[in-house]
Formats: structure tokens, sequence, C-alpha cells
């Protein structure tokens, strides 16, 4: 049980710059999840908490206390690397029982821990393979995450750790790990690109890019509420309708004109001081939440149907509106037709809107 | 029609097969014929040896083998009654090699490998430049600074001394050994070594544990290359020793017989001198190989 909190962390790497002021706070016994796409800092972060990196500027502490002057090798971190870092010369189970050997355990309590937690991640079969390169890709990274697992560290740090595996086993982990995290109660920070991943096993989710964290908040506030288009767009399947337009004062407040589409906007929260008549902005709403063949009411449209994707329990259609496309997703498998004229309503008050040069949301 | 095709290009293939065998046996017998010769004339008498034509079939003699080792007094010995300096008691000259190689490589191969791994891993300032420093030193031709070195180690008292041409080829060796290293544990992934960070082995432990055993080949390769440069070096051998510190090639250069030139025993001096070599090079085929390609044959398992 460990908080871990960084503060204005830098790093570069000659004159590219991985980390740019990142701030976050896991608390302690918290499993966040570390999304963004690659080359976002991800791994460069964990390996800063980790002790491997050490960062240009910035503080790291756990439970308060700085440990930038704790060498890795004694800061007791437990790190699943991307690229599994396997010991190449050693077999699977002395991989695995590595980090137990040096902390000088018995030999006994090292047999029982390795052989429950390769039971645990099916790798039983695998350890007294001699060479770990002869593993495939999967079982690679389950006998890395095994070595990460095995140990009762302060903070886990799992870097992408279950990309790699096919799809039923990568559902079975994100359980396991959920599982794993009530059991041990340990600060757990999981790095992926995949935002369902993120959202599937962590509590509180960290959007990272270029070396800043955007938006920490949890999964449902990062889909409803995101701070800005690149949140908006990164999170979500499929992505996010973004319209460009102008915001002008209507009979009712405020309104949202594109070409051929007139949208009166809801306001949540009181509009923002920063929207004026003429703004131009970027609209932003969710295809779940475009409501297709809708009752008349306000903010309804006639829509031709462009194309329809048919994925089993729903069906993602593409509309045009007006001189917009729109992308929008209906339960079942109704077999739309090109061309088929539906009506849709766009519910006023969840969308979007961002700054168009900036890309922040303002309302 | 078809079966006619079938058997032209049979055929074709049967003599592909034959001409790669017979130019392989040719390629074979062009690079061996010199050992074989070698060997051959160290197993026949000085009479058989000179035969014209070459004998190649002969009553083989250890006579050579023996004389290298136990002294036996010649005709013109017993008739003049003067000691001629012949090749007897070469156990001391091996001994001298053996010694002298097996130094200066354990001295070159611990300090060049340390470097390499501190070159690779932590890359202090002006790594660049000292790695060129290093190379530098050999850019040099040997006989360049043979004469400084031979009045340097005479004023020191290292000339005529084992130590004195062991510190000569653990620095003629050096460069070679951190360059070699170098560009083998440059392969080992970062990322290894900081799992074993993370795992809690410090710096030290990570080196000897994780890093060492992955350049194993890297580092049979290395010891292989520097073996030969030592073990045939001659000019500073020559320069800087005495007999009593004599090592081997320097003797072969000096043996002669007590009329004339002893083929045959120079021979069998030359063939229990490249034996160590000989075994050496089998053993140490693959990493060789791999040392002199630096790791493009990756299946070479």
């Amino acid at each position: 049980m460990t908080r871990v909190e960084i503060r204005g962390l830098r790093k570069s790497y000659g004159t590219v710059e991985a980390l740019r002021g990142l701030d976050l706070v896991v608390e302690s016994g918290a499993l966040v999840a570390l999304l963004g796409p690659t080359g976002a800092g991800k791994t460069t972060t964990l390996k800063c908490i980790a002790g491997v990196e050490e960062p240009d500027d910035g503080d790291i502490l756990f439970d308060g206390e700085s440990v930038l002057g704790i060498p890795a090798w004694r800061r007791n971190v437990a790190m699943f690397f991307q690229s599994y870092a396997l010991y190449p010369h050693l077999s699977v189970y002395d991989n695995i029982a590595y980090p137990l050997r040096e902390q000088k355990m018995s030999k006994d309590e090292i047999d029982k821990m390795v052989k429950s937690v390769a039971e645990k991640l099916r790798i039983s079969l695998l350890l007294d393979r001699k060479e770990p390169s002869t593993l495939s890709g999967g079982e690679m990274q389950r006998v890395a995450l095994a070595r990460t697992l095995v140990r009762k560290p302060l903070v886990f740090l799992l870097d992408e750790p279950i990309s790699n595996l096919d799809a039923k086993l990568r559902e079975e982990m994100r359980t396991e790990f959920k599982r794993l995290h009530k059991e041990l109660k340990q600060t757990i920070i999981y790095a992926t690109p995949d935002y369902l991943e993120a959202f599937a096993i962590a509590e509180k989710v960290a959007v990272i890019k270029d070396g800043m964290i955007l938006q920490y908040d949890t999964p449902i506030n990062l889909l409803k509420r995101p701070k800005n288009r690149f949140v908006a767009t990164f999170i979500g399947s499929p992505t996010i309708n973004l319209l460009k337009g102008v915001v002008r004062r209507g009979v009712r407040g405020w309104e949202f004109s594109a070409p051929g589409l007139r949208l009166e906007l809801v306001e949540v929260g009181g509009a923002s001081s920063k929207i004026y008549d003429g703004l131009e902005v970027e609209m932003a709403i969710r295809p779940h939440d475009i409501v297709l063949e809708a009752q008349q009411n306000a903010n309804t449209f006639k829509a031709k149907v462009l194309a329809a994707e048919r994925l089993g329990y729903e069906t993602v259609v593409t509309l045009s509106v007006g001189e917009v496309e729109l992308k929008t997703v209906s339960k079942g498998m109704r077999l739309y037709r090109y061309g088929e004229e539906v009506s849709i309503s766009i519910p006023g008050d969840r969308v979007i809107l961002f700054d168009v040069s900036s890309g922040e949301a303002i309302y | 029609m078809s079966n006619l095709r079938n058997n032209r290009r049979g055929r074709r293939k049967i003599f592909r097969t034959v001409l790669i065998y017979f130019s392989t046996i040719i390629a074979v017998i062009f690079f061996i014929f010199p050992i074989y010769w070698l060997i051959a004339t160290s197993l026949k008498t000085r009479a058989q040896a000179f035969s014209t034509p070459p004998l190649f079939v002969w009553e083989p003699t250890l006579r050579n083998f023996i004389d290298i080792f136990i002294k036996r007094q010649t005709e013109i010995e017993a008739i003049t009654g003067q000691e001629l300096e012949l090749a007897t008691g070469a156990e001391t000259f091996f001994y001298n090699s053996f010694i002298v190689t097996f130094s200066s490589i354990a001295i070159a191969t611990v300090i060049g490998v340390l470097a390499a791994y501190s070159f690779s891993r932590y890359q202090p300032h002006g790594t660049n430049t000292l790695m060129f420093f290093i190379l530098s030193t050999r850019m040099l031709p040997a006989i360049v600074v043979a004469i400084p070195i031979y009045f340097f180690y005479r004023s020191l008292g290292l000339y005529n001394t084992h130590i004195g041409l062991i510190l000569l080829y653990t620095m003629f060796n050096l460069p070679f050994a951190v360059w070699m290293m170098k560009s083998f544990f440059d392969e080992v992934p970062r990322d290894i070594e900081q799992a074993a960070l993370v795992d809690g082995s410090n710096p030290i432990k990570v080196f000897y544990k994780i890093a060492l055993p992955q350049v194993l080949v890297g580092l049979g390769a290395t010891i292989g290359f520097l073996i030969i440069n030592v073990w045939n070096e001659f000019l500073f051998a020559l320069l800087l020793t005495e007999r009593a510190t004599r090592t081997v090639p320097v003797m072969i250069a000096g043996t002669r017989g007590e009329v004339g030139i002893n083929w045959g025993l120079i021979a069998a001096i030359e063939t229990l001198y490249i034996l160590p070599a000989l075994v050496l090079i089998f053993v140490l085929q693959r990493f060789l190989l791999r040392g002199m390609t630096f790791g493009t044959v990756r299946g070479a398992k």
C-alpha cells in the first residue's frame, strides 16, 4: 500500500522531450491506467518510477517521501517490460525465480511461489524450458508477467502487459488483474494504448500525450466530459463525430450551426464565458448519443444512410445530414439500405464544443 | 516426354553436385596441402626431406620430435668438441610462449571486457574520443616503435623478462578487446539489464549475472583472436628476449642443423607449434565465425 506522487517530471533523450512536466497522484492501493498512444511517454514514466531512468527534473514520492535517491535495486518496485526483457540465458523457472533469489528467500519458499504464480498464468508446463527465446510471444508475455507478479513490491508497474495475448486470454487476464488487485490491495500503475482495457481494469485513467497528462479522471467522465479534442477522439469506438461550425445566439439560447445543420444547445452547468456569437468551434457528439429513428422534437434531422456495418449486437450507421457526415450506432442487426432516409435527433446536452485553435473543451 | 525432361533435369542436378564437390575438394587440398607437407616433412629424415622427386610414401620417423627436446651429440660436435646451439630443450620456449600468451590475454580480456561494458552502458563523457584514442594506438606499424621500446625496456629492466612481453602484448591487444567486446555489449538489449535492476540486482550483479552470460559467444571470439595475435608475434619477441624468455616463433627462426638447415627439425617444431592453435580454432570455430561477421549470421547457433 503505497501512495505514488509524481511532480513535474521531465525527461529528454537528446533533443527529444519524452516527458514535459508530468504530474500524477496514484492513491494508495489504487489501480490507475496510463492511457496514451505509442510515444506518449508511458514507458518513460514507468521507468522513472522504477528508477532505471533518471528524470531531468521533477520528483517522485512514495508515501510522501522522495525516492529519487534510492537506486532501482533497492526501490522495491516490480515492473513488467513491454519488450518482456526475459533473461535469455536462464530457463523459464529461473527467470521467474530471479527476483526472489535476489531477495535471498529460501529454496522451498521460492519453489512454492514460482509454481503457484505459474499455475495462475497457466505456464506450469513451460517451467523447465531452457531457452525463453523458443517460446511464442504470448508465452513470453506470461512468463514476464509471472516474474513481475511473483513479487510483493510497494508498487506494480505494468507496461502493456496483455497486448500480445489472444483475445480470449486477454479478457481472462483483465478479470485476473481486477481480482489480483482486490486481493493484494496493491498500488498498480498500468500502461496501455487500448482505452477499453484501461476502462475495464482501472478506477481512474490518466490520458497521456506528448509527455503530459491531458486528463486524469474516471472512465465515465473521460467519455462524457473530455477536456480536449485529443481525449475525445482517442477514447470511444466508433470515434466521436467532429463537425466544424459556428456558435450563434438563437431564439432559445446558443445554437451551433454547420452547413445544413442547426443545433440547439442545452446549457449544462452554465455556459462557458468563452462563448460568443460567431465563435468558430468544433462540435463533438458520440455516435452512441445520437438517437436513430427519433420522434419529432427539437434537434431532429432528416438523414440519408451512406453505409452500415453490422457488428452483431450493434450496427454502426454512417449518415449524411445536410453536407456533413455523422456516425451513429443502433442496437441489433437491423438492415439499413444505402440511401434510405431516417430521422435522427442529437440531444443538445450531450454535445461538446472545442475551441478550433487550442482544442480545449469550452462547453 | 515429362519422363525425358525429368531425366535431363536429374542429370543436370547430378552434374552440378559433382562440380560443387569437385571444386570444394580442390579448394580444400589447396589450403590443406602446406599443413600436410609440414607434418609430412616433420616425419622424414634429412635425406628423405630433400629427395627428388618428393617422397609420398616413406617410413615415418619420430627422430625429429625427440631431437627437439633431448640433446644428442652430433658427429660434428664429437669431432670438434665444440657445442652447437641446437634446437634442443624446446620445452622452455613452449613454456615461455604459453605463459606469455596466457597471462597477457587474461589481463587484456579482464580489462577489455570491463572497459567495453562501461563504454557501452555508462557512456562516460568523451566516449567517442576515448574509443578513437584507444584505437589510434594501433595505427602505427609496430616496427616504428620497436627501437624506442627496446631502449625503454633495457633501461627499465623489462628486457628479457616474461613480464615485459606480457605487458607489451596486453597493450597491443587491449584496443582490439575493447572494440570487439563493446560491439557485443551494444547488442544486448538495455531492457533486460533494467529488468534485472528492478528485480533487485545491483549494477555489479547485473554485469556478471545478466550481461556477461549474453556475450559469452563474443568473448570466445575475442579471446580466440587475441590468442592468435600473441601466439604468432615475432618482432618484439625477437627484439626483447634472450634464450631464457625466448618464445617459439623466434626459436623456429633461429633453428639450424649441424650442417645447413634441418628442415625436418623445423617442421617438427612447427607442427607442435601450430597444434594448440589448430585445436583452439576447432573449439572456437563458431565463435570465430560470429566474431568475423559481427552478428550478421543470426542462425549460426
